[in-house]
Order: C-alpha cells, then sequence, then structure tokens
C-alpha cells in the first residue's frame, strides 16, 4: 500500500511542479500582493495534489492548474485584493495610441524606457477578467483556446478581452511615457 | 474555391491584426491580413508599432520565479499529505 501515495508524489512533481513558476506569476497578478499570492499558490498545488486522480494523464496540466488556480482565487481571494482595478476598459476605443505617436514613435521605442515594475502596476489596474486574459496570453504565452478553457468563455471572448486589455494597457503605458518625458505628447 | 484569399479593407484587417501576430489565423484567413498590409503603408506602420508593443509586452513579464520558500513548503506540504493517505 505504500507505493501508492509513492507514485502519485513522484508524478505529481515530475508533471505538476515544473509549472511552479507560470502558476506562482498568474497568482501574483491575480491575487495583486505576494502575500496572498504565496497563500493562493499553496493552497492551488495542495487542491491539485489531493484532485490528482482527477487529472487525465497526457492532457494539458498547465491548464489543468490554472483553473484550479482561477476557481480558488475568485471562491477566496478576489474580495481580499488590496489593489482595486482603476482602469474602465469599456471606455477604450480601438487603436487609441498610434495615431498619437507615428509622427514623433512609429516603432514604440518608448516602450523599451518603461520599467518592469510601472508595466506590472499598470497591468495589475486592469478589471479581473481583462487582467487574466492579458497575463495568460502575454506573460505566460498561452493560445486563445486554452485561455478559453480556463476562463470557461469563448474563444471569441477571449479575443475581445484580450484586444480591448491590450489597447487599455497601451494607453495606460503611453500616458506614463508622456509623463516621465519618453515622449512628446501630440500637438493638438 | 471557397477558402481563397479575400481583398480586405483596412478595418477588416486592423480588426484581424492581433490574431495575427498571434498564430490565431487560419493560413488563408493570415494571408489576407499579410496581403493587405504588402499593400497598404499606413496599416503595415500600425502593425509594426502594435507588433513591437506586444512583443515588448512578452519580453518583460517573464523575470519573475516562484520564491523557493514557497517551492519548499509545498513539497512539505505534499509530502505529508502523502503519509496521510498512505497510512489511512
Amino acid at each position: 500500500m505504500a507505493a501508492e501515495p509513492d507514485d502519485k508524489r513522484r508524478a505529481f512533481e515530475e508533471e505538476a511542479l515544473p509549472h511552479l513558476d507560470t502558476v506562482y506569476r498568474v497568482a501574483l497578478r491575480l491575487a495583486g500582493d505576494e502575500a496572498q499570492a504565496d497563500d493562493l499558490v499553496q493552497e492551488t498545488m495542495l487542491k491539485a495534489f489531493r484532485s490528482w486522480h482527477q487529472y487525465r494523464p497526457g492532457t494539458n496540466v498547465r491548464a489543468w492548474l490554472l483553473t484550479i488556480l482561477r476557481h480558488t482565487f475568485i471562491n477566496e481571494y478576489r474580495k481580499r485584493r488590496k489593489v482595486v482595478a482603476e482602469v474602465d476598459v469599456t471606455e477604450v476605443e480601438a487603436w487609441t495610441v498610434f495615431p498619437a505617436v507615428q509622427e514623433v514613435d512609429p516603432e514604440g521605442r518608448f516602450f523599451d524606457q518603461i520599467v518592469d515594475e510601472e508595466v506590472l502596476q499598470a497591468i495589475d489596474s486592469l478589471p479581473d477578467e481583462f487582467r487574466e486574459t492579458l497575463t495568460l496570453s502575454d506573460v505566460e504565452g498561452l493560445t486563445y483556446a486554452e485561455i478559453a478553457e480556463i476562463t470557461e468563455v469563448p474563444v471569441g471572448t477571449v479575443k475581445s478581452r484580450l484586444f480591448r486589455a491590450r489597447q487599455a494597457l497601451q494607453k495606460q503605458l503611453y500616458d506614463y511615457a508622456v509623463e516621465m518625458g519618453y515622449i512628446k505628447r501630440r500637438e493638438e | 474555391m471557397t477558402d481563397e484569399p479575400y481583398n480586405i479593407d483596412c478595418h477588416e484587417a486592423l480588426d484581424r491584426l492581433y490574431e495575427y501576430m498571434d498564430g490565431e489565423l487560419t493560413p488563408v484567413r493570415a494571408q489576407e491580413v499579410r496581403l493587405h498590409l504588402e499593400m497598404c503603408a499606413p496599416c503595415l506602420a500600425a502593425s509594426n508599432f502594435e507588433n513591437a508593443y506586444v512583443r515588448f509586452l512578452e519580453a518583460r513579464s517573464w523575470a519573475q520565479k516562484a520564491p523557493e520558500e514557497l517551492r519548499k513548503k509545498i513539497l512539505q506540504q505534499i509530502l505529508f499529505e502523502g503519509e496521510r493517505s498512505g497510512t489511512t
């Protein structure tokens, strides 16, 4: 009988644990701070271990872990999030930034001057569903189909959320770059 | 004959731009965007800008790793769980 839990543990360590960095990064963006992310990740991995028998070998273990993470976040952590989303994504018009920079910086070189911390802070100011979609796509490189599976929405919804999230974030970063003097605001 | 590439306009090309960059379009739909960008300088410029932006996002966010302490805690927890379920 002793061999059985050992096999389970070994399989979990070999297949699930390599995705710990991904789970942690997504948890950080969902939860908004390190202490909460720490707890959220521990709870997620423990739940995953306990329900390891439900995981079908050969299927997408990363998506499976991120689904558990997301459910844990929504059920227990969302209310505790300290950073409140302040960007109204519905206000974002299509292609807001390029027309403003095409004369002075059409290649978007100003982006490279923005420090990581500022980018993460801007991501954190997006509403939940846009923040999670953008994180899964642009931080973790998941496909639209994987994101649709994890966030339980149609692929078309992933597409439109990603579009609006990227545009809203771009506008935030542009405003920041203008404020910092990395780029001149277009003359009105 | 139904899946030949069509000429698409600027609106359609820009609407598909992120999907195009993300490799989410079928080959024919992607070819339509590519053909439009080849002949439309303003859309090509917008596409270069958006491409730089998304590559910048992807390049930035990879740095953070799970803290070593957290990894250890999780290993301990599952070891403890394994022993507990093993004795029942």
